[in-house]
């Protein structure tokens, strides 16, 4: 049971880190607001569903799609003018969180708000335990965008170009790929994916405003822990700190589940600052 | 230039709050109007709103218009002690009301005995609020103590619940009550577990497994805000409820619009502590409390702090009044001698030193249970109008 739980809640944590993994392994741009991002897609999904009355699916694949052009924004008006300078980026993205999270508070309240779920109910799972249903879905949607995901970067033209820039910038611009159109569209991929798993885990935890600090963490975690710009590495990396959160609270403290992250942040960075996946520099 | 420009916009200030001073009465309302509990803040607000509608209908106190000033705490210990210090000295508020939150009003009595301000609070339950004996502190609201001893035991060993999981925060509330109903269920010979919980956590999977090997059939939830509501919809996820029954310790939270929303058919059979419900009005000011509620928001009151707050305004006002002063040891001496009615019953504060008791009162409250949606007072026994339900 613990497993599972850490299994499931890891490949969430998978999809939100890919996409930092992108922005960090192409652009070499911290994006800070990460969270944000899985914040608005989750409000966005609540809102297009109970307010504006669209099924569900279709509500969450608008939410995302949104969050994919407001990246696709944010990469041309605030990060192309920082290319080159890893401090301002990083700045300006961790200001932006700052608006964004106080915009959401504006715009949507402090209450927590939660689309509605796909399925209800739970499941008997392996005659030994009930597990939610949305839970089961949220799982299976995230296993099915992470298919995606691995085809796109490893077997066509994009993901191949994409891989291209984050070898070498320079060489690949030579050779025909236009690198600043490829960044835009993998700054707005990467906000996507947060996107994603906002709305996948948005009617399992309702999201708040100030919640989005909590995910960024937790994505800037799984990136360390698999090794920046490895994909391998952020599903590996999600699962490991998924289970480890769940079975440190089970078997040491419950009271103690947040700090494991950041023991575990520590230890690699320590003894393994590449990362289980990343390259070795 | 700038000196200038400084000076004048202080001097402004001060007439600004020189001519206030001279119209009206400020009382300070301390409470959070952010964080994870900014429900309250909102229930606050509505709250104050009937009592300053009740009061300034009926002439204001000592002739002068009643106005509140409410700081927002954040639910933040260090942020509860800086609003109600700026209460004292910028404001110059003669007495504070409010506050929720144990750990921030526990912060909030240093500043007033400091200060040497009276407040009152009327949400907040930890013991030590009232127990440290400061001559400025008032509670007239629930205490840990009074609610477990006089309520939420009584209620489970009247019930003949086998087993009781205790499921608490890490605040100072949770850690109070907590250790109180330990004592209780101890002497009363019933089984429990407890088990300790963050108080921003989303996920339970993990404390409910492990709370359904315990087989509990009463499960007593200790957490504050959004998070009970993600505890519920979970329990029932992982098969524990209905099975074992939920009792919300606190009450507001499983009142709040988002609810049902949040907890889906898992709020059926659930229990939570109130001190209001619809068809119990101990006092004709319960019942007025009720219909000007209704004819300013159109609606029904849900949360009971909406009561609490109104309460303690009314109470800080009859104590300006019959003191005739702003005085704050003229108030305290006049919040001694209070023998009010509010919406709750006769307000009449404890002068025994030593205890939880000095300079408290403890309103009544009841335990509901949500039946078919509808709120079932099902303890104690004169106020219950219905059975408790439980599954087989």
């Amino acid at each position: 049971m613990y497993v599972t739980n850490g299994i499931v809640i890891g490949v969430i944590n998978a999809i939100s880190a890919i996409g930092v993994s992108l922005i960090v392994g192409i652009m070499k741009v911290v994006n800070f607001a990460h969270g944000e991002m899985y914040i608005f897609a989750g409000y966005f999904s609540y809102h297009l569903s109970n307010s504006l009355g669209l099924p569900p699916v279709l509500s969450m694949i608008v939410a995302v799609g949104f969050v994919f052009l407001f990246g696709l924004l944010m990469e041309r008006t605030l990060i192309r003018p920082t290319y080159g300078d890893d401090m301002y980026s990083l700045i300006i993205t961790f200001v932006l969180s700052i608006v964004l999270q106080n915009l959401a508070l504006l715009i949507f309240g402090p209450y927590p708000n939660k689309p509605p779920n796909l399925v209800s109910g739970a499941t008997n799972l392996f005659g030994l335990f009930h597990y939610g249903n949305q839970r089961l879905a949220s799982f299976f949607i995230s296993i099915g965008i992470l298919l995606f995901i691995f085809y796109l970067i490893k077997k066509t033209w994009f993901g191949k170009s994409i891989r291209a820039i984050s070898q070498d910038r320079e060489m690949s611009s030579l050779l025909g790929v236009d690198h600043l159109r490829m960044n835009m569209f993998s700054f707005g991929l990467g906000a996507a994916l947060a996107g994603a798993a906002g709305v996948i885990l948005a009617p399992v935890f309702p999201v708040t405003p100030t919640g989005s600090s909590s995910i960024s963490l937790n994505a800037f975690v799984v990136v360390v822990l698999g090794g920046m710009g490895s994909l391998k590495g952020c599903l590996v990396g999600g699962l490991v700190l998924g289970i480890i959160e769940n079975l440190g609270a089970a078997y040491i403290s419950t009271m103690y589940r947040s700090i494991f992250a950041f023991v575990i942040l520590i230890l690699v960075l320590v003894f393994r600052p590449w990362g289980l996946y990343g390259q070795k520099t | 230039m700038k000196k200038t420009l400084c000076l004048t916009l202080i001097l402004l200030f001060a007439l600004g709050s020189l001519a206030f001073a001279q119209n009206t009465v400020k009382i300070g309302v301390v409470g959070p109007r952010t964080g994870p509990a900014a429900a309250t803040g909102k229930a606050f607000e509505e709250g104050i709103a009937i009592a300053l509608d009740h009061l300034n209908a009926k002439g204001g106190v000592m002739g002068k218009k009643v106005e509140v000033v409410f700081e927002d705490t954040g639910g933040v210990p260090e942020k509860a002690a800086s609003a109600l210090e700026r209460l004292a000295t910028r404001e110059k508020v003669p007495i504070v009301v409010g506050e929720s939150h144990s750990s921030s009003a526990l912060a909030e009595i240093e500043v007033a005995n400091r200060y040497k301000i009276p407040l009152i609070i009327c949400e907040a339950w930890h013991d030590d609020i009232t127990q440290k004996g400061y001559k400025w502190v008032f509670r007239a609201g629930p205490a840990n103590s009074g609610v477990v001893d006089f309520y939420i035991a009584p209620f489970v060993k009247a019930n003949g619940f086998k087993k009781a999981a205790i499921v608490r925060e890490n605040s100072d509330w949770g850690a109070g009550i907590a250790e109180r109903t330990e004592m209780n269920l101890k002497n009363m010979n019933i089984p429990f577990v407890t088990l300790k919980v963050e108080r921003e956590s989303k996920d339970f999977y993990t404390e409910l497994t492990k709370l359904k090997g315990e087989n509990p059939d009463i499960i007593l939830a200790y957490i504050y805000g959004t998070g009970l509501h993600f505890f519920i919809s979970q329990a029932s996820e992982v098969g524990l409820s209905p099975k074992a029954l939920i009792l919300d310790g606190a009450g507001p939270p499983s009142l709040w619009d988002s609810f049902w929303k949040n907890v889906g058919n898992a709020g059926e059979l659930e229990l939570f502590m109130s001190s209001m419900h619809e068809k119990v009005h101990l006092t004709p000011t319960s019942r007025k409390f009720w219909d000007d509620y209704v004819k300013k928001y159109g609606k029904a009151p849900t949360d009971y702090k909406t009561r609490s707050i109104y309460n303690v305004v009314l109470i800080a006002a009859d104590a300006i009044n019959r003191a005739k002063s702003t005085n704050p040891e003229a108030l305290v001496a006049a919040l001694e001698k209070t023998n009010l009615e509010v919406t709750t019953g006769m307000v009449k504060f404890g002068l025994k030193q030593g205890s939880y008791e000095y300079h408290q009162w403890m309103p009544p409250m009841l335990v509901v249970q949500w039946q078919n949606k509808q709120q079932v007072v099902v303890y104690p026994k004169e106020g219950a109008t219905g059975p408790l339900k439980k599954t087989k």
